[in-house]
């Protein structure tokens, strides 16, 4: 019995010993290749930073309001920063998954498929947020400046609500297409603004009606309060 | 050069100008649904051309924008009777009228681009724009807008009304004090909507690649005027006594007005930078006709809904005219904000500083350019409401001393303006 055992042991050992020699110039080899990713990477996000810079992607995306929501989200580095390093930690991931496949082992070539395979909805996700958030910015801008010149106090309620209304369908729109609990998302934002609709709709109709008569008398008799200046 | 798209002609409009020949004297009349109006329009332009140009060939052109209550029928029937009320003898020439559609973009811009296109066909050698909505024409209107271009070899003469002293305040706060100093021609109103010009000046006009832009819609006042200074043209302004229009929608809104008539003057600033970074100071224009006082209607203004809209705008577009306006002018803004209305003044500095601010943000994109002039709105009514504090006592001659020492201090800061534009970006 002890002569199996030691047989069995030195059959796993010679089995382990074998299977490392060949895992290890595959190890090498990933790490060759990281440390490859790395520079050239790191030479990518160099150079596109300053044609970022060089084309003014900075000022257009003040001039868009990106630089505003990053603000708001307490980010402070330059767009064209941001922008470099994505695509700095894009190329090394792309080399780590190469450097993985090295490996050959079956697990993590699984792995790596599904990770790939949802790839897509991440950027689809992702291409939704930003451009529900320039969206909103833009036309809650354009919402705050028309009720300005409309003389209407709440002017900036009204303009958080557009940009909240807008944002929320994107969040919405971006959740299910990371299909993460999809349906209750959906749920929940039909029941979310079902419901400040409903909640609008009775205010109006029912506690706010002489506002909504002040309202609508203003908006289509605007003489009784306007001036008789012509202006041109 | 290359060759500009020439507009489309019905088929019996061309066979009209060919029938027509050649004329000297081309008198065009833009229309959308102003049958109520155009008749009166077109009988004084009949009348004035009989009167004052008995011994010329003319033509009126209505260039319609698809009216759907009958304005070409009206142009075509409306007559002048009995001539002899008002002219020693029988005109020796008559008078042609061609009423048809214009086409491309719609508005103003696209319907003189027609007339221009016509007067060109028919080597016309002064032309006549007037508005269809009219209630003050008089026949003597013809003898000032054209008078000039036939006898005095002007090229193109822009109107000169006597107003109330509140209206136009977009033209007095804004748009004559910034064209002058550009320009350096003191036309005292560069957007008033009837114009002289020669036939060389329309032939000009019809050269220029405008026809697919903001020109075409609702600029083309302010870019004839323009046009006509940048290309060494002669001008002069001829006084027609009182603008009195058919009564306009009450419900038109003073954003948009401001939008199209500044962001056509920041459009020209960026196409003639070159001309106007040259010009010093301004000299006047000739002036034609007796100018007389008119008695004008008294007009309600509401100086306490400007202010509201001007504090309302200092509260909530802060971070907005901080991007635009410099930390200086901004700082000035939130102190006149924060006046009483006993003591509330918008100094004439400090809205020189403040059209300047906008003009260099315009140029350099600093935000949506539609947003940016909606942000001005408040500022400009803030600006209307001191001008009419100021001036509640005032004389006409008074009121026009203050659009004088208005003119003044944009010229002053002009260098400004100048180094600022041409500088590498600095942000708002």
């Amino acid at each position: 019995m002890f002569e199996a055992l030691k047989t069995a042991l030195v059959g796993t050992f010679q089995r382990f010993e074998e299977r490392a020699l060949a895992f290890l110039p595959n190890f090498f080899a990933l790490v060759i290749l990281l440390f490859a990713g790395w520079i050239v990477a790191a030479v990518v996000r160099s150079l596109l930073g300053r044609a970022l810079r060089a084309i003014r992607f900075d000022r257009w995306c003040e001039q868009m309001g990106i630089v505003q929501v990053l603000r708001r989200a307490e980010i402070r580095r330059a767009p064209s920063y941001l922008l470099a390093q994505a695509f700095f930690w894009l190329l090394f991931l792309f080399f780590l998954v190469v450097g993985l496949e090295q490996l050959e082992i079956a697990l993590v070539s699984r792995m790596l498929a599904a990770v790939f395979g949802y790839l897509p909805r991440v950027v689809a996700a992702l291409l939704i947020l930003v451009g529900g958030f320039l969206l909103a910015n833009f036309l809650a801008r354009a919402a705050l400046l028309a009720a300005v010149n409309a003389h209407l106090a709440s002017a900036r309620l009204l303009a958080g609500g557009v940009r909240l209304l807008i944002v929320s369908i994107a969040l919405a729109m971006a959740l299910e297409q990371l299909a993460l609990a999809a349906h209750i998302v959906v749920a929940a934002f039909s029941i979310f603004f079902g419901g400040v609709t409903l909640a609008l709709a009775i205010a109006f109709g029912l506690a706010g009606r002489d506002l909504a008569r002040d309202v609508l008398r203003r908006q289509f008799s605007p003489r009784r309060e306007e001036d008789e200046l012509s202006h041109l | 050069m290359s060759q500009i798209e020439r507009p489309q002609l019905a088929a019996e409009v061309e066979h009209a100008l060919r029938e027509i020949g050649r004329v000297d004297l081309l008198v065009g009349i833009p229309s959308y649904n102003n049958a109520r109006t155009i008749g009166h329009v077109v009988r004084a332009v009949m009348a004035g051309l009989a009167k004052y140009f008995p011994e010329y060939t003319a033509v009126i052109v209505n260039s319609d924008g698809g009216s759907k209550d009958g304005t070409p029928e009206v142009v075509r029937q409306a007559a002048l009777g009995d001539y002899r009320a008002i002219l020693a003898a029988h005109p020796r020439h008559p008078i042609h009228r061609l009423t048809t559609p214009y086409h491309g973009v719609p508005g103003k811009g696209s319907a003189l681009r027609l007339v221009f296109d016509i007067a060109v066909r028919l080597q016309a050698r002064a032309c006549a724009v007037v508005d269809a909505d009219l209630r003050s024409i008089t026949p003597e209107w013809m003898d000032l807008l054209i008078g000039p271009l036939l006898k005095e070899g002007f090229d193109f003469v822009a109107p000169l009304y006597r107003r109330h002293k509140y209206d136009g305040t977009i033209t007095n706060s804004i748009v004559y004090p910034l064209t002058r100093t550009l320009y350096g021609k003191r036309v005292r109103q560069p957007i008033g909507g009837d114009f002289g010009f020669s036939g060389r000046l329309a032939a000009h006009y019809l050269a220029q690649d405008v026809w697919h832009t903001d020109v075409a819609r609702f600029g083309v006042d302010i870019w004839m005027t323009t046009t006509a200074i940048t290309g060494g043209f002669r001008v002069c302004q001829a006084f027609l006594g009182a603008k009195i229009h058919d009564a306009k929608d009450p419900g038109v809104d003073l954003s948009g007005m401001l939008m199209q008539v500044v962001g056509s003057v920041f459009d020209l600033m960026e196409a003639n930078f070159p001309i106007w970074a040259n010009v010093r100071g301004s000299e006047p224009v000739p002036t034609f006709g007796l100018e007389y006082e008119v008695g004008l209607e008294p007009i309600r203004v509401n100086v306490e809904r400007m202010l509201g809209i001007f504090r309302l705008g200092a509260e909530e577009l802060k971070d907005l005219w901080q991007r635009i306006l410099s930390p200086s002018t901004f700082r000035q803004v939130q102190q006149i904000a924060g006046s009483s209305e006993a003591h509330f003044r918008f100094p004439p500095d400090v809205w020189v500083s403040v059209i300047y601010d906008f003009a260099l943000a315009f140029h350099r994109h600093v935000i949506h350019r539609d947003h940016l002039l909606q942000a001005l709105v408040p500022l400009y009514l803030g600006r209307t409401a001191s001008f009419v504090l100021e001036t509640l006592e005032s004389t006409a001659e008074e009121v026009e001393a203050v659009i004088e020492e208005l003119c003044r201090h944009f010229e002053e800061r002009k260098p400004e303006l100048v180094a600022q534009w041409g500088a590498p970006d600095a942000g708002g």
